[in-house]
This record gives C-alpha cells, sequence and structure tokens, in this order.
C-alpha cells in the first residue's frame, strides 16, 4: 500500500517539473511590458524605466526559469507586480475562501447527483429517472456564468432571500455552491447510475434477490456500497476540478479566492501571480487524482489484489 | 466532462454494413437523440444562412433603437446598439459551432495518431506520449486555456489553438488503451505474423477499430469546447466584440439584465440547448454504436 | 425574467424559513464600493485608486470643494505658508500637536522624510512626478545624491521646500492624494510593506485603516483624535464589486450606501425614471475630458485636413445623449470646463459632409481606411463608443477597422509614438493646465502618448507657461494654446465631459460630490442616520 502511493508520488514529480517548464516558457514570451502597466494611465515613461530596471525584467529567460524553480521549491512564487505582495501568501490568504467553496459545492452535488443517480437507476426509463437526469444535465449543460446571472436575479434581487454577492458568512455561499456544484451533479448522477447499474447485474445481487430480500434492502445494503466505489473516487478528482469551475463562479460572486485572483492576474497582467495561481491550481489536481488512486485502491478489493501481486 | 467510453471489444468495423445498419437503427430508435440531431441541423443551417435567415444586419449601429423590447420586428429585441439579439445569436452560431468542431476535430487527430503510436509501439514513445498527456491532464482546463490566450492574444485562432491542446491529452490516453486491448486482438497477430508493416497495422487495421469510440468522443467533445470558448469569451479572453460569440453576447449583455433581460438570457439558452442536443446525440452514439455500455 | 408577486411569494415562503434575512447594520457605517482593489493605501505606490490615501492621510494643503467643480486650497497639516518672490522657495508652518494614529506626534522631519521617500529610488514610487520641481530631486530619482537638496526642516514646525525652477502649480500639487504626509520612524519600520495591511499602515488622517481583505474590502475606523475633530462615521467600508448589475443588485437590497454611476453607467435611466432613487441622485460636473488621440505619425493622419475631417466626422452629442443619457456637455478645448484657466474654446461642428470634402481635398475622395485603438482590458465603455464613433465615421468616407491589443503591447506601443488613434479620458490630478497640457502635449508628452504633434513652438510655450507667476498671462497662454493645438493643428479631437452621478441611501446626508469629479474623495464630512 505504502509502496503504492509512493510511487505515485514519485511519478508526479517530472510531471509537476514539466508544467512549471510550460508554464514558464508559456507566460515569459509575452510581449510588452509589465512595468508600464502597473502605472495604467498617469504614470511618465522616465518612472517606467526606473522601476523596469530595478525589478530584473532583463535577465535572461533561462536564468529566470532556475531562480523562479529554486525559490518556488521554497515555497517563494515571487510578487505580484500589481499587488505587491508575495504571491505565496495571496494564495495561500485565498485558498481557504475557495476549498470553503469547492467543499460546499460538492456536498452540493452530491446531494442533488447521487439520489438522482439511484433513483433513476432503480426506476429505469421511469419518469423519475427521466427527471432527475434531466435536471442534473441541465446542471451540465448551463454555464456557470449564466446561471450564477439567474439565480442572482431570482434570489438576490426578486426575493431579496440571499445576499447578491461578497462572501461574509455561510449565507453568501449558497448560491455559488450551488450554482457550482449543480454544474457537476450530473457528473455524479450518471456516474452513480451507471456504476449502480454494473453492480446489479452481478451474481451476488441475484442471489440476494433470489433470497427473498426486499429490493430496498439489496440496493442500499449491497449494491450501493459497491457501486459508490468509483464515485467516491470521482469526488476526490472533483473536487480538484470544482477549484478550477470557482475561477467563473468566485469572480461573479465577488468571493475573494484563488480563481479571482487567477481572473485578475489575467486581466491586469500580473504574470508572476498567474503562474503561481496556475501552478497552485495544478499541484492541487494532481493531489487530487493521488488522492483518487490511493482511496480507489483501498476501497476496491480487486485493485488491492492486484497490488499485492504487484509488490 | 467527456465521460471515457470504452466500447468496440469486437474487431468489427465500420465497412461491415450490417453493424452499420444496426447502429443506424438503434440510434435512430433514440427518442433524444433524434431531437437533438434535429436542433443541431436547424442551428447548423441557421448559422450558414443567417444572412438570408435574418433581414438584420448584426454589426449595424443604431443608437436610437437601444434596448427595445421584443416584437415583431426584432423577435428577441435589440441591444445596447440598437442590434437584434436573434441574429446576433445566429451569427455567434457560427463561432460556437466552429469552436465546437475544428478543436475538438484537431485534438482528436493529435489525440488519434499519439494514442495508436503509444499504444502498439509502447517503450519510450509510450512512456514520453503518456508523460506529456499526463501534463496535459493535470492543467485545470480553463486555466491552462487562459494561459494560452493570455500568451498569444484574445482571438478565434488562439481559442481553437488553446481548446486543441486542452483537449488532445484525454483522447490519446482512451486510444491508447483501446490499442493495447487490441494489440493482443488475433487478427492483428495475425497480420503481424504476414509480416505487414507496423504503420499499415496500426492505420489500416487499429485505426478502423478505435472509430466508433472517436464518433463518441467527437460528439461529447463539442458541446465541451463550446462550454469552454463561451466561459473565455465570458471572461474577456475570447473572441472579441464587435464579434458574437453566445458567451462574449451573455457577458455584454448582462449589464441590461434589468432593462432588457433577453440581451443576456437569450444567448444562455442558445449555449444550454445547443449543449444539451450535442449531448443527447453523443449518448445515443455511445449506446448505438456499443450496446454494452447501454447500461 | 420577471417573477409574478404570487410567483416570489410561493418561492419566499417556501424558502425564508431556510435563511435569515440581511442582519442589521453596524451603528454609523457608511458602505461604499470601488470596482478593484486598492492593492495599498500607500499614495506613493498608486497612481488611480486614492480612497485609501484621501481617508488615512492628510497632506500639507488641501483642495477643498467649494461648490460644483470649484474647489480653493485651503490649510492641511501646514497652517500657513509663505512663497518667495521669485516663486522658487516656499516656507510651511506646521499645525502644533498633530498626532497619527499611533500616537506619535507630527514633524517637519517626518514631512521631509515623506518626500525624500516618494524620491528614494529605492522606494520605487509611482507619483514621482509631483515633486520632481523641487531642487535636488532629479539627482536624488537618479540615484546621484542621498537627499534632496531642496528639502529642509528649520525647525520642528517649519518645513522649507525649494523649486529647481519656478512652478506655478507646486501648490495645488501638494494637494495631490500622492503628497500624503507619512511618519518617518513608522515608514521606515514597515519598510516594503508599508500600506499594505493594517498593521503596517499608519497617518494622521480622519480614519484608521482597521481591515484589509483583498479583493474583498477595506474597513476603515473613525480617528477619534483626528485634529480637526472625529468625523461623523463611525465606520467606512469599501467593498470590491466588478460588476454594473451586482453593484445595483447590491444597492437596492440595502448592501450598500453609496451607488457610484460610474461603476454602473448602463443603470443611469433606471435611477433618473424611479420615483424611488431620483430624488437620491447627488450629481456634479468633473474636471475630466474625453478624447480621441491623433497619431500625425499615422498616415493619413499626416495631413491636417484629414484630422480636422477626423474630428468633424464624430457625432459628439449623439454619444452623450444615447450613450451617456445626456448627462453631460460637449468639450471643445484641451481644458475642461472647471479647470483653473478654463474658457470655452471655438466649437467643433458635427458636419459630415463638410469632412467628407476634406478627405477629398487630401487625396482621398473616396474615403479612407483607418484603425482605431484600444486595449483589450479596457472597460466595455471604451469598446461601445468605438464601435458607435466606427459607424459614425463611415458617413465621412472613414472606414475603421478596430484593434484591440493586450494592454501591454498597446502601452508599449504607445510608449514608442506607435498606436493608431485611440480613446481614453483624463481627469485632473490637480487644478492647474499644466496637468492636461503638459500631458499631451509637451515635447515628452506629444511622443509617448502617442500624438507626435511636433510643434516645436508649442512645446517652448508649455514649458514656459509652467513657470509664469501672472496668472492672467498664464491662462492667456493656454488659451492661446488649446486654439493653437485643437483649431489650427487639429491634433486632438475633444470629445466631452461627463456629470458625475451618484445615488445614495436616504440615511446618507452631507454627501457632496468633489470638485474634480472623482470616485475617491475623503469621507470626513459624510454623516448617516
Amino acid at each position: 500500500m505504502l509502496m503504492f502511493a509512493l510511487r505515485r508520488i514519485l511519478v508526479s514529480i517530472p510531471v509537476l517539473i514539466g508544467i512549471t517548464m510550460i508554464l514558464f516558457i508559456m507566460l515569459n514570451v509575452v510581449p510588452g511590458d509589465p512595468v508600464a502597466l502597473m502605472m495604467k494611465e498617469h504614470a511618465s515613461p522616465d518612472v517606467i524605466a526606473r522601476v523596469r530596471a530595478q525589478m530584473h525584467l532583463d535577465d535572461p529567460m533561462i536564468v529566470r526559469y532556475f531562480r523562479f524553480l529554486a525559490n518556488a521549491l521554497q515555497g517563494d512564487l515571487g510578487n505580484s507586480i500589481k499587488l505587491n505582495r508575495p504571491v505565496t501568501d495571496l494564495l495561500l490568504k485565498a485558498f481557504p475562501n475557495t476549498l470553503m467553496l469547492a467543499v460546499c459545492a460538492a456536498l452540493v452535488s452530491w446531494v442533488i447527483g447521487i439520489p438522482a443517480g439511484v433513483l433513476s437507476a432503480v426506476r429505469r426509463d421511469s419518469l423519475i429517472d427521466r427527471f432527475f437526469m434531466g435536471f442534473s444535465l441541465l446542471g451540465v449543460s448551463m454555464p456557470v456564468f449564466w446561471s450564477a446571472l439567474l439565480l442572482q436575479y431570482i434570489f438576490a434581487m426578486q426575493l431579496r432571500l440571499l445576499p447578491v454577492s461578497g462572501f461574509y458568512g455561510w449565507k453568501y455561499m449558497i448560491l455559488p455552491a450551488i450554482v457550482l456544484g449543480w454544474s457537476s451533479a450530473g457528473v455524479i448522477a450518471r456516474l452513480t447510475r451507471s456504476s449502480l447499474l454494473e453492480v446489479m447485474r452481478h451474481d451476488y445481487i441475484r442471489t440476494a434477490r433470489a433470497k427473498g430480500l426486499r429490493e430496498t434492502g439489496v440496493i442500499t445494503r449491497h449494491a450501493l456500497k459497491n457501486a459508490l466505489i468509483p464515485v467516491v473516487t470521482i469526488m476526490a478528482i472533483q473536487v480538484a476540478g470544482l477549484l478550477s469551475g470557482a475561477v467563473i463562479t468566485e469572480s461573479i460572486f465577488s468571493i475573494p479566492g484563488v480563481g479571482r485572483i487567477t481572473v485578475n492576474a489575467i486581466s491586469s497582467r500580473d504574470m508572476p501571480l498567474l503562474q503561481g495561481a496556475v501552478l497552485f491550481a495544478t499541484v492541487l489536481v494532481i493531489l487530487g487524482n493521488l488522492v483518487a488512486d490511493i482511496l480507489y485502491s483501498v476501497l476496491d478489493p480487486r485493485i488491492r489484489a492486484q497490488m499485492k501481486k504487484d509488490a | 466532462m467527456a465521460a471515457p467510453a470504452t466500447p468496440a471489444t469486437e474487431p468489427e468495423t465500420l465497412e461491415d454494413a450490417s453493424f452499420l445498419r444496426d447502429t443506424l437503427r438503434a440510434f435512430r430508435k433514440n427518442r433524444m437523440a433524434m431531437v437533438g440531431l434535429a436542433f443541431v441541423v436547424l442551428l447548423v443551417l441557421g448559422a450558414i444562412f443567417a444572412p438570408w435567415v435574418s433581414p438584420h444586419d448584426p454589426y449595424r449601429v443604431a443608437l436610437d433603437e437601444q434596448l427595445l423590447p421584443m416584437s415583431h420586428t426584432y423577435w428577441l429585441g435589440t441591444d445596447n446598439f440598437g442590434r437584434d439579439v436573434l441574429t446576433r445569436i445566429l451569427y455567434g452560431a457560427r463561432i460556437s459551432l466552429m469552436v465546437g468542431i475544428v478543436p475538438s476535430l484537431v485534438s482528436l487527430t493529435i489525440g488519434t495518431v499519439l494514442g495508436i503510436l503509444s499504444g502498439y509501439l509502447g517503450g519510450k514513445t509510450d512512456f514520453v506520449v503518456m508523460r506529456l498527456a499526463d501534463m496535459m491532464i493535470a492543467f485545470p482546463s480553463l486555466l491552462l486555456a487562459m494561459v494560452v490566450m493570455y500568451t498569444l492574444g484574445a482571438n478565434l485562432l488562439n481559442i481553437f489553438l488553446a481548446l486543441a491542446l486542452v483537449g488532445w491529452a484525454s483522447v490519446a490516453r482512451v486510444v491508447r488503451s483501446q490499442t493495447l486491448a487490441l494489440r493482443e486482438k488475433e487478427f492483428i497477430e495475425a497480420a503481424r505474423a504476414n509480416g505487414t508493416a507496423r504503420a499499415t497495422i496500426m492505420f489500416a487495421h487499429i485505426f478502423p477499430n478505435v472509430v466508433p469510440t472517436l464518433i463518441v468522443l467527437f460528439s461529447l467533445s463539442i458541446p465541451e469546447a463550446i462550454m469552454w470558448e463561451s466561459s473565455l469569451s465570458f471572461l474577456g479572453v475570447g473572441v472579441q466584440p464587435p464579434e458574437a460569440s453566445w458567451g462574449l453576447l451573455v457577458a455584454k449583455g448582462k449589464e441590461y439584465i434589468f432593462q432588457a433581460p433577453s440581451v443576456a438570457i437569450a444567448p444562455g439558452i442558445a449555449i444550454l440547448l445547443t449543449v444539451m442536443a450535442f449531448n443527447f446525440i453523443g449518448d445515443g452514439l455511445r449506446d448505438a454504436l456499443d450496446p454494452s455500455m447501454k447500461d | 425574467m420577471i417573477l409574478t408577486p404570487k410567483m416570489k411569494l410561493l418561492l419566499a415562503s417556501g424558502l425564508a424559513s431556510l435563511m435569515l434575512m440581511s442582519p442589521a447594520l453596524a451603528e454609523n457605517m457608511l458602505r461604499i464600493s470601488n470596482t478593484e482593489d486598492p492593492k495599498t493605501a500607500d499614495a506613493q505606490m498608486t497612481t488611480d485608486l486614492y480612497t485609501l490615501p484621501l481617508n488615512i492621510f492628510d497632506r500639507l494643503v488641501e483642495s477643498e470643494t467649494t461648490g460644483p467643480g470649484q474647489s480653493s486650497l485651503v490649510p492641511g497639516l501646514a497652517e500657513s505658508w509663505e512663497v518667495s518672490a521669485d516663486g522658487l522657495t516656499y516656507t510651511f508652518h506646521l499645525r502644533a500637536g498633530v498626532k497619527f494614529h499611533d500616537g506619535a506626534v507630527l514633524s517637519a522631519d517626518d514631512v521631509v522624510y515623506t518626500f525624500d521617500r516618494m524620491l528614494n529610488p529605492a522606494t520605487k514610487a509611482l507619483n514621482t512626478d509631483i515633486l520632481t520641481f523641487i531642487a535636488g530631486a532629479e539627482d536624488r530619482l537618479d540615484g546621484k545624491a542621498d537627499s534632496v537638496s531642496g528639502l529642509k526642516a528649520l525647525d520642528d514646525h517649519t518645513v522649507q521646500i525649494t523649486l529647481a525652477q519656478p512652478y506655478a502649480a507646486f501648490l495645488a500639487l501638494l494637494a495631490a492624494p500622492g503628497a500624503s504626509i507619512y511618519e518617518r520612524a513608522f515608514t521606515e519600520a514597515a519598510g516594503d510593506q508599508f500600506g499594505l495591511t493594517p498593521e503596517t499602515t499608519n497617518g494622521t488622517g480622519p480614519f484608521i485603516l482597521r481591515d484589509y481583505t483583498l479583493n474583498d474590502s477595506q474597513m476603515l475606523e473613525a480617528n477619534d483624535d483626528y485634529w480637526r475633530g472625529r468625523p461623523e462615521l463611525d465606520r467606512l467600508l469599501v467593498r470590491v464589486v466588478a460588476d454594473s448589475e451586482t453593484l445595483r443588485m447590491l444597492f437596492e437590497s440595502d448592501e450598500i450606501d453609496v451607488l457610484d454611476l460610474d461603476y454602473a453607467p448602463t443603470q443611469t435611466p433606471y435611477f433618473y425614471g424611479s420615483d424611488t432613487w431620483k430624488d437620491q441622485i447627488r450629481s456634479g460636473p468633473r474636471v475630466g475630458i474625453y478624447y480621441y488621440n491623433i497619431n500625425q505619425a499615422q498616415k493619413p493622419f499626416d495631413d491636417v485636413r484629414v484630422r480636422k475631417a477626423f474630428q468633424m466626422a464624430i457625432d459628439r452629442q449623439t454619444i452623450v445623449d444615447k450613450n451617456f443619457y445626456g448627462k453631460g456637455k460637449l468639450e471643445d478645448g484641451v481644458m475642461p470646463r472647471g479647470l483653473t484657466c478654463y474658457a470655452p474654446a471655438e466649437p467643433i461642428a458635427y458636419d459630415p459632409a463638410k469632412a467628407k470634402e476634406l478627405l477629398a481635398e487630401a487625396g482621398y475622395p473616396d474615403g479612407v481606411d483607418i484603425t482605431l485603438s484600444q486595449a483589450a482590458n479596457w472597460s466595455q465603455k471604451w469598446s461601445d463608443m468605438n464601435q458607435i464613433v466606427q459607424a459614425q465615421i463611415a458617413a465621412a468616407g472613414f472606414r475603421a477597422t478596430i484593434e484591440t491589443p493586450d494592454e501591454a503591447t498597446f502601452m508599449a506601443a504607445r510608449k514608442a509614438g506607435e498606436t493608431h488613434n485611440y480613446m481614453q479620458v483624463w481627469s485632473a490630478d490637480f487644478n492647474d493646465p499644466d496637468n492636461f497640457f503638459y500631458t499631451f502635449f509637451s515635447e515628452s508628452g506629444s511622443k509617448s502618448r502617442a500624438y507626435n504633434n511636433n510643434d516645436p513652438e508649442v512645446f517652448a510655450d508649455i514649458v514656459k507657461a509652467r513657470g509664469m507667476v501672472d496668472q492672467e498671462a498664464r491662462c492667456k497662454l493656454y488659451q492661446d494654446l488649446t486654439a493653437r493645438i485643437v483649431g489650427t493643428d487639429a491634433a486632438w479631437v475633444p470629445l466631452f465631459s461627463l456629470d458625475h452621478n451618484y445615488v445614495v441611501q436616504p440615511r446618507v446626508k452631507n454627501f457632496v460630490v468633489p470638485w474634480n469629479g472623482w470616485s475617491d474623495m475623503s469621507y470626513y464630512k459624510v454623516e448617516v442616520e
């Protein structure tokens, strides 16, 4: 088990290094003068030239890459050009908000997705099946920015039930979590449904049925337990996916998280900040995949056996 | 998220007439898929023939006709420049459909070639391709696309590039795993024993068997690409005005959500319906091409 | 998307039990918004977002709003001052007993430190322009000197500033937010963290920074010991809200007290038309001008006839009426109304037929292809207006394409004098014409802002006007320059100045639109009930 986890982690390292390289090259070939941007309309050319020289922006790219890598390993992602603060600090301060959003959204997606998947598997081709699958498909097919706008308009503006935007307490989390969670509920629902249908074809379920167990019992006690294995593992991946889905949600609801930082970094062309934010998100995705793999191996006896053989 | 499809366990090919007929029949029986197809056909026609379908100019500026409500002349009202919203959506469909199809084809091509090479040749090729794919998959897709747009600048061609770059890796993975399975099949081993060239085996024998999967992947990656594009444009790093992409229309229209809701809401509905339609088609194709996947 | 009352009721009753309504407001708190994070409270390190500096710090002199679009310079931290007859030496007498938020007492040394800090190259300050007139400032900036020769503390309460050459607008400059005064010991200790957090921010101003959440909000609290007396407000909350429709929703659901319509221009007709809100609108002129840049280095704009045609081809009144709901006035000069020395300039008529003739004379009888420029991340306002102008000038024969390079590329090209005509707005940093003329039409400005209006006489006159002491003659010179630049040379296209409109909740009292029409202002005198 430990060996497996260790090996998975080792494989991730070259991937990570490759990513830093791709990212660095992509972001550093951008033309234009970041310093001119720092100061916008009301700055004189003399001041711009002066600050540019002070920021080592004229070193060759390879020198800058290794400086970046060495610093990144020590947790130093440089300073944001626009915000004049360490990128690492900015990301760590914003991360809890993003994590909170992602977790709430994940909860929403499970609350909608799992029952939808189970119901539509059990009552296949019934009206309930159609309804739930339609509902979750609607979530997948709606652009997040659009559903956010509609929900804001209805619940905050017309009904005055929920705050419009910002993040000052749990009430502010409801709309963003619904918007983001709904968008991935469909994936959960489909996976639950197909996984449950597959499990129910297996012999032991037929046996259980034959023994005269009631259908609900069969499903909850036997089938669901196994059917949820792939669902659980996708949850780990999903949290990472939600973290990047938060990009749009956070900007619409003015939540000061990592996604908002990323969008701001792009619009203000703050290269070090963008670089740090994307790297941060990427590490999270890799971690999510890692957790998923390990979780899967722990939960699924077949894989566990396979691993024993390998090791 | 494209559900990984892993059909075609039997060495049937598309040339197989009865297979094709069965597939079509199964697809035609799927009502949702047919509805989706009808919608897409209408949309494609509307987009191609937009100048004939609509009497309005999508770029005209007429400030005295700003934000008009829905009427017989302007079915969905006008935007802040006095442009017909429905016409803008029809022209926007051109961009959305192109963005759905072109990058998907590119990433499909790249992904298929690399996937077959990787799966069939194994060894170093496999290692390099799969590590590259690992990297691409580890990048959160939207962020990667945003970074590409940041670097290359916001325009349609770069959206194609960004989306192709985002999409090829998952295709390569699926194709590779199928190739691995096919490699061990008797008909491939037979070909190898006959001394058939490797390239021929890969692209004349293995490739046709991957095609059903590719069709499903293609149909599912179209809505995904449309969604990505609308997100990029919404965030301001995609298509630029005065072009009309659906994401951009929502982004620009949301300011007028109170005065003229249709300006922002209608293009959103267009995205919703189109994405749904393609998803229905994709599901229908998957079920039809691979009965084993159907539950 | 309109819900019937019954639907609302149904939905509401179903959901109300689950959620609480908005919490009661803290007493005497004013809630305002900005579209982006100010990034720092340090006025030396920002060139555009001044709400924090204006409320946390004081200046030696302040420009006080005396009426709509009018201001006068009043004593601030300096109780009084003298200017020598040659206009070179300024002596400021500081107010006694002024305390910083940390309890330290203001001294002349703090003032000298503050200005030296700005000019110290290690600070990398962005507002150095304000102080470059001081003798020795350039040497300090270039690292050739360790101090600024023109800055002296004569005693604890007296600061003497010597200029390199007379500069008529120097006092006005010292009232700019960038000239805010810091405390030496505290600021030195904070180093480059100064102004970034509440713990590292310290001023003499009416409010104290208490909380700063990046991209979200800043909370300021009343300074009980403020030398002018405690402010009326207990607290000031500045929220970061980017979208105009979100802002309107926040305002209408009473989560914001002041809605700056600059941040939600498209909502203007709604508020003016609303019975609930139309009496809550506070409006004032602004000392700022929208303009089109013309780059004479790009063909066909090397020809003055083409430039004149371009001026005439834009229907400015329609833009004001349709795009800004009539809340503005046409401008015909370089100086917008409200600025010192302003006088109405020769009106530019909208005349597409005449413009077409001029184009024909210039050798373009069949029209001409031109390019308009805007950086990709400029707000929708700019792309909207460019599209309108694109449609308007087509009638005169200008076939315009709009290019949207990303901002870095645009700025780099502009610095090199190579951009295409672009539209922008300039608001007065301080109330003096030099702030406009020097920025756009001095030798360095004309190039770095891509006008390439290489008129040596204009260059010379702008430099000359800077040092003129006779205000009447000085104003006359600026008016003549206007006629030459806009009329004879047609080097720029003045468009219009817009009123600045706000909507405030009924509980807000004493809200006055600042003289310059800025969004950033001091909230010292504002009250809430």
